[in-house]
């Protein structure tokens, strides 16, 4: 396919999502500064975090253009393997350092080594290299194996990739404890098997198996087991709060609940200053529900609508398998970290702990978001400029073929 | 037309859009249908509501006309630390710093305190000055907080405790005027409810903050002059340890205002560390507070009514003998052998019993004190002179009693014994401003320990006080008056006054109630009450000494009139009263 103009509107939307931040950080961020200061003892400034913020949405814009530069077949081809092991193995490291040799750059949080800490840098978290790198390595695995119409092997295609989805989700959930990045893991793929054009049978059945093992999964560990359970609860204990799981979810509730229709207005929040855990972060959604009000927040979800249904306009129109199934990993990436961040915030999930893309405060999440957009925004060059059928290429869906007594043009229809 | 089939991107697309169409659905419900619900919760958790306390008003004294202060508020600062936060490597720096700051205020178990890791609230110090605080505060340890408050402070310190009272944990007064003008005192506290954040802070944001601001105390200017207050103090102590005795008041008081000069006790308590008090009956005012017999001083008020009543005159003549059958009963004069012909003015110069029962007879029919005498007796006592009534005096005050002459227990016997001083309690403060308007003119004052208000430059504005009832015609009082001078010259113990000056008195002896009920002089109580002036009485002194259980045979003549000596000699000095002649 000829290079054209890319879809300007990706760059568009993660422009406004990064600004939106920008705005809610910098009247926030003095509370939260405030509040560090007098629970922890540290100096932060009042500007503290909206310099960082701006800093890492600085790093995030390099990060976009670089990836929507670069030629394409570097990551998606050439290197895509390094970055995947690359992520992988410094994950594994990470605990090692931390778990085993102690050393100072893996710091600690909540028992688990997530972070590695580059002194006056800050602090990266390996877990997103290796999100991007399955995204790239994997969207080449299964973009070959469809082209091959080999999508539905189990031997050559299912198997290997449940190996080292294992290996991933090992690392990731059961090593680091970091259940948000397992989950955005396994959209990324799911969204990719789906447009890899993946049996639905299997796809029933993977899901299937994943719905089984995230059962096990909560039923055996108590503490997850909990977070179900006053995610079940719902509003009945809103304001007999008992553990910090709950009152979590209840203070995002009141958050956004007490935003109104319009909400109270930038700097007027309260729940910013100590009430809502996390307020910067992961809870970033509930803080602009009280600021920005219902008006607001179905801006933002319209905005983040927009950006993932320009990703699946992107992904319909390319050609290359690989490269569709790039941009459809990238929708599972972005998507499963909205769907998941909001709901939670909403109380029709429970907690996993996820950010909210490119709002949230946080350097290395924004900035591999934002690599995969860049990228995306790389691969809108390459589009058709009418949908593709998945695998029509190659014969595996028959409508796109021509039929007998038909004319050659009859099978263009979706060239 | 072919028929449309969902590819799927499409079909992600519409997963997405059910999604986002779902949380659209429910942040609406949140926002806008259950808004009201948040608002209300979010009030609950995130509005608090402050209590600005007012400052407590000040407490003055006189000195030579001039208010100063006495009671003071100080700021200070309570050290709280939340052990969760403290690092560890902190603990032992925090513990040295206040051993070094304010090792004093610190708690003592701060040490165990501040290894309670669970803990998020621990008081390691109290009360200490912002100075302390400063020093502390520069040391900077994250988790260590300072609140603030504010406590009494006595820059005079013992001075006055049982008439200045103290004020609790609570900020209530408690005793004294502390207690009794908690009203004027207190102020009234400021209310701010306000939005917060987590720690408590207000914040500036949110329609529904309220401010009230706080209403400061009023300042209250006590009669009472710091430099005879603090004399009288000296004087009772040094008089009540050369008795022997434990216990002792005094109270001077002008008689031509009814304020109150001093008002003293012994033994006293520093208001500023009542928390160390073992024996609360200490805060406990002996002038206001404890009944007592007050006897042979009511002398002076027998003769009063006698004169007043027309019935006798300083030379009256009687027919004096040691004892005197009374009813069933047989009473005696404490001094022996002056049997005969004696004067009104001997009765009173040498405390005769027999003496005062007979003025009483003569209020009656002159053989016994009957009804009417009784209820002329009654009328001066409880009705004029207000014994056995609170006097208003701005303190807690105990009413006494005096019984009624048509009652059982106000019989001929009883009153006999009122006559000299016996078988009726009264408080100090009540005998002493009766005695005011026996030698002002017959003029009766409310009691009163303030001074009225005071200006910028602490210049006291007395109130304009007018007498509340006519006691003794002032013919009578000036006869008294006389009579007390000549009560008082006529003893040893006058000889030590200054000469030039108007001083008159009476001692009195209290025989007390021994255990079996009856009255006993194995114990007894000594008291004093008498005046002094120039030209006319310009103070009142009352004083009184016990040791209650400890057997003394106290007399008022050497162990209670010393101190008024003492103490009426120095007042001359300090009033700087010029000699009569």
């Amino acid at each position: 396919m000829r290079r054209h103009r890319p879809l300007y509107q990706i760059a568009l939307y993660v422009g406004l999502l990064l600004l939106l931040g920008l705005i809610v950080m910098y009247a926030i961020g003095p509370q939260r500064a405030n509040l560090l200061n007098y629970a922890y003892g540290s100096s932060y400034d009042d500007n503290f975090f909206f310099s960082k913020q701006l800093i890492s949405a600085i790093i995030a814009i390099v990060a976009f253009a670089f990836f929507a530069f670069l030629p394409y077949k570097v990551v998606t081809e050439k290197y895509a393997k390094h970055i995947f092991l690359g992520g992988l193995a410094l994950c594994v490291l990470l605990v090692f350092a931390g778990a085993v040799l102690n050393l100072p750059f893996a710091t600690e949080t909540n028992g688990a080594y997530r972070w590695i800490y580059l002194g006056g840098f800050g602090s990266i978290q390996p877990s997103e290299i290796l999100k991007f790198g399955a995204l790239v390595f994997m969207a080449g695995f299964l973009g070959m194996r469809a082209s091959q119409g080999k999508i539905n092997d189990t031997q050559e295609t299912l198997v290997p990739l449940a190996i080292a989805m294992g290996a991933s989700l090992f690392v990731v959930v059961v090593m680091q404890k970091d259940l948000g990045t397992g989950i955005s893991l396994l959209a990324i793929i799911l969204s990719m098997l789906m447009v890899a054009g993946l049996g639905w049978k299997l796809l029933l059945k993977i899901v299937g198996v994943l719905v089984a093992a995230s059962l096990v999964f909560v039923v055996t560990a108590p503490h997850r087991m909990e977070r179900v359970m006053t995610f079940l609860q719902g509003d009945s204990n809103i304001s007999g709060v008992q553990d910090d799981n709950s009152y979590h979810i209840a203070q995002a509730r009141i958050a956004i609940g007490s935003g109104g229709l319009l909400g109270l207005g930038i700097g007027n929040s309260v729940q910013a200053t100590g009430y809502l855990p996390e307020a910067i972060n992961d809870s970033i959604f509930a803080i602009m529900g009280e600021t920005f009000g219902f008006i607001g927040l179905v801006g933002i979800l319209v905005l983040f609508t927009a950006l993932l249904l320009s990703l699946l306009h992107v992904a319909a129109r390319l050609p290359d398998m690989k490269l569709r199934l790039v941009v459809a990993g990238v929708f599972g990436w972005v998507g499963s970290h909205v769907l998941l961040n909001v709901a939670a915030m909403t109380g029709l999930a429970p907690l996993t702990g996820i950010p909210l893309p490119l709002l949230s405060y946080g350097g290395t999440s924004m900035l591999f978001i934002a690599a995969g957009l860049g990228l995306a925004f790389q691969l809108s060059r390459y589009t058709s400029h009418k949908p593709l059928t998945e695998g029509g290429l190659h014969g595996q869906d028959s409508s796109s073929r021509r039929r007998v007594g038909r004319t050659r043009y009859a099978s263009r229809r979706s060239i | 037309m072919q028929q449309r089939t969902f590819t799927r991107t499409d079909i992600l697309a519409i997963i997405l859009v059910g999604c986002m169409a779902l949380f659209v659905l429910r942040l609406f419900w949140l926002q806008v249908v259950r808004h009201d619900d948040y608002v209300q919760i979010a009030k609950q958790t995130q509005q608090r509501s402050f209590v600005m306390p007012a400052p407590r008003g000040e407490i003055y004294m006189m000195d030579n006309g001039k208010a100063v202060p006495v009671v003071l508020n100080q700021t200070v600062y309570t050290v709280i630390a939340d052990p969760e936060i403290v690092k560890d490597s902190d603990k032992s720096k925090i513990i040295a710093a206040l051993r070094e700051v304010a090792s004093g205020e610190m708690v003592s178990s701060a040490e165990e305190l501040l290894d309670k890791n669970n803990s998020r609230y621990e008081v390691l110090a109290r009360n200490i000055t912002r100075s302390q605080a400063e020093k502390l505060k520069s040391k900077d340890f994250s988790g260590v907080g300072f609140q603030r408050g504010s406590i009494r402070s006595y820059p005079e310190g013992q001075l006055g405790a049982q008439l200045l009272g103290f004020v609790n944990h609570d900020g209530d007064g408690q005793y004294g005027v502390e207690q009794q003008l908690q009203d004027k005192l207190k102020g009234r506290d400021g209310l701010l409810q306000s939005v917060t954040d987590v720690r408590n802070v207000p914040l500036n944001v949110g329609k529904d903050n309220i401010r009230v601001e706080p209403q400061a105390g009023e300042n209250i200017v006590l009669s009472v002059d710091r430099n005879i207050q603090s004399y009288a103090e000296e004087a009772l102590k040094r008089g009540v340890e050369a008795a022997g005795a434990t216990n002792g008041s005094v109270i001077v008081m002008r008689p031509d205002t009814g304020q109150v000069l001093a008002m003293a006790d012994f033994p006293s308590f520093s208001p500023g560390e009542y928390y160390n008090v073992e024996d609360p009956s200490v805060f406990m005012s002996g002038t206001t507070l404890v009944l007592h017999e007050p006897a042979s001083v009511i002398k002076s008020f027998t003769m009063a009514m006698g004169i007043d009543q027309g019935v006798i005159s300083p030379q009256t003549v009687y027919q004096n003998t040691d004892c005197i059958a009374v009813a069933d009963r047989t009473m005696c004069n404490a001094l022996r052998g002056l049997g005969g012909q004696r004067t009104m003015q001997d009765v009173l110069s040498n405390s005769l019993n027999v003496g005062t029962i007979t003025v009483g007879r003569l209020l009656g029919d002159g053989q016994s004190v009957n009804l009417k005498a009784r209820q002329t007796m009654y009328d001066y006592l409880y009705e004029k002179f207000g014994f056995g009534k609170r006097t208003g005096i701005e303190l807690a005050e105990a009413k006494g009693i005096v019984h009624r002459p048509d009652t059982g227990d106000g019989d001929e016997v009883r009153y006999s014994a009122m006559t000299f001083g016996q078988s009726m309690n009264l408080t100090m403060v009540q005998v002493a401003s009766a005695f005011n308007s026996l030698v002002n003119g017959g003029n009766y004052y409310r009691p009163t320990v303030l001074a009225g208000s005071v200006d910028s430059e602490g210049r006291a504005d007395l109130p304009d006080v007018q007498p509340v009832r006519r006691t003794v015609a002032e013919s009578t009082s000036a006869q008294v008056t006389q009579m007390l001078v000549d009560a008082r010259r006529s003893s040893w113990i006058g000889a030590s006054d200054k000469p030039g000056y108007l001083i008159g008195g009476k001692t009195g002896t209290a025989e007390t109630v021994a255990e079996s009920g009856a009255y006993t002089t194995n114990e007894t109580v000594a008291t004093y009450l008498g005046f002094g002036g120039s030209e006319s009485p310009e103070y009142v002194i009352m004083v009184r000494v016990a040791a209650p259980g400890k057997g003394l045979r106290l007399a008022g003549e050497r162990h209670a009139a010393p101190i008024f000596t003492d103490l009426s000699n120095w007042m001359i000095d300090y009033m700087k009263l010029a000699p009569r002649r």
